[in-house]
Order: structure tokens, then C-alpha cells, then sequence
């Protein structure tokens, strides 16, 4: 039986919704499904290899942001590109950058995003796979 | 699976998962059914809540058998047969 689908529209660049994607992808590891993760606008930001270590930014709750990364920390949570990393190492994950999202941040190559990021696409690729996925989730 | 048989059931292997969130335990779960055989009987200790009512979950999807929790002081040891 073929593996089920899960295609994630990642816009957001903020770690709590970063580290919520990586939680799923976790989920979605561990029941080998294969993923496609489609990084769109705001998340290229987060991709680029000089952002994702020292980008700290939430989008909730903004006043508790010290907080929630201590407590993150606390829980041993791995940081999002880890989860990201282990859920490759698991299951068949994809990372495709979304190219007009990429040179907002002045992102031209695949080089210029962390390893993590599998190659540079358009948009019609990921309303394709969302076609065909059997679950499809944007964060 | 009375609770008394579930005790004394004999563990071929044993994933400590108690330093970790959801889903880490679920995770250490995936990559340690890899290394027993089929038949074999596994249990991943957890002091996550949500990792309880994960594991059988997964179980079903994945065709292991889920045997059942054991709660101990502050955690559960979750077991199952692959």
C-alpha cells in the first residue's frame, strides 16, 4: 500500500509556528507518510542559512515570547530545524523553495538556504501535490 | 491483558523516552521497532500524557499490537508486540 500524502504550505518565518509544523512532521515521521513542504513567503526568511539559528521571532502572543522560548528549552524541544532534520531522516520529506518567495529575501540559489531545503520550485508544484495529498496544511 | 499479566511480561527491548516532548517518545518508538523482530515485545517509557494515547494509535495504523500501560511514579511504560 502506498504511503499517505502530506503536503504543508509553510509560510510563516516565526519559530512558535515553525516549531508546531516540526511537531507534525514528527507525527507524519513516525507514521511514514511522505511530505512535501512548500516554503513560501515568510518562512524563506526563516530557511536562509544566515536566519534560522538566531531568528527568534513569534507570531503569538508576542509579550511572552521570552517565556515560551524557556519553556521550549525547558521541554528539551528540539529546535525546528532538528525536528525538520529527524523527520527527514525518517520518512520521505521534501523541501521545495518557493522561488519568488526565496528572492523576496534575497535568496537566488539553493545554496543560499540550509540544508534542510531540497530545491527551488514554483507555485504550480505545490497546487499539484496539494492535489494529490491526502492531507494538506498551511502554517 | 489483565494488568497483573501485563507487569509480568518479558520486555525485549526498552526505550527510555522520559526526557522528551511529543512527539520524541513517538518518535524513539518509530526508530526503535526497527531493531526487534517480529513478535518481539517493546516498551517505551514516557512521562508524556499525549504519548499514551499516541502509541496504541500508531499501533493500530502500523499492525503491532498494543499490550497495554503500566503507570509508574511519574511515568507510563507503553507496551507493545511487533
Amino acid at each position: 500500500m502506498a504511503n499517505k500524502k502530506l503536503t504543508l504550505a509553510l509560510y510563516t518565518g516565526s519559530v512558535d509556528k515553525l516549531t508546531a509544523a516540526g511537531v507534525i512532521l514528527g507525527g507524519a515521521a513516525a507514521e511514514d507518510m511522505d511530505v512535501e513542504i512548500y516554503v513560501l513567503l515568510q518562512a524563506a526568511f526563516a530557511f536562509k542559512k544566515e536566519n534560522a539559528m538566531t531568528n527568534e521571532r513569534v507570531a503569538e502572543i508576542t509579550d511572552k515570547q521570552d517565556e515560551f522560548l524557556a519553556s521550549l528549552n525547558r521541554l528539551n524541544t528540539p529546535h525546528w530545524t532538528e525536528a525538520f532534520k529527524t523527520a527527514k531522516e525518517m520518512t520521505n520529506v521534501k523541501v521545495h523553495i518557493c522561488g519568488f518567495a526565496g528572492k523576496v529575501w534575497n535568496g537566488y540559489k539553493l545554496d543560499d538556504f540550509i540544508d534542510l531545503a531540497d530545491d527551488i520550485c514554483g507555485i504550480g508544484e505545490y497546487i499539484t501535490s496539494a492535489e494529490e495529498a491526502d492531507v494538506n496544511l498551511f502554517i | 491483558m489483565t494488568a497483573e499479566e501485563l507487569v509480568q511480561v518479558k520486555v525485549d527491548k526498552s526505550v527510555d523516552a522520559r526526557g522528551t516532548s511529543c512527539p520524541g517518545p513517538l518518535l524513539a518508538a518509530k526508530k526503535a521497532i526497527g531493531q526487534i523482530e517480529k513478535g518481539q515485545i517493546m516498551e517505551v517509557l514516557s512521562a508524556d500524557e499525549g504519548t499514551r494515547r499516541d502509541i496504541p494509535k500508531w499501533c493500530t495504523k502500523k499492525g503491532f499490537e498494543y499490550l497495554g500501560t503500566i503507570e509508574d511514579s511519574g511515568y507510563y511504560k507503553i507496551i507493545l508486540r511487533k
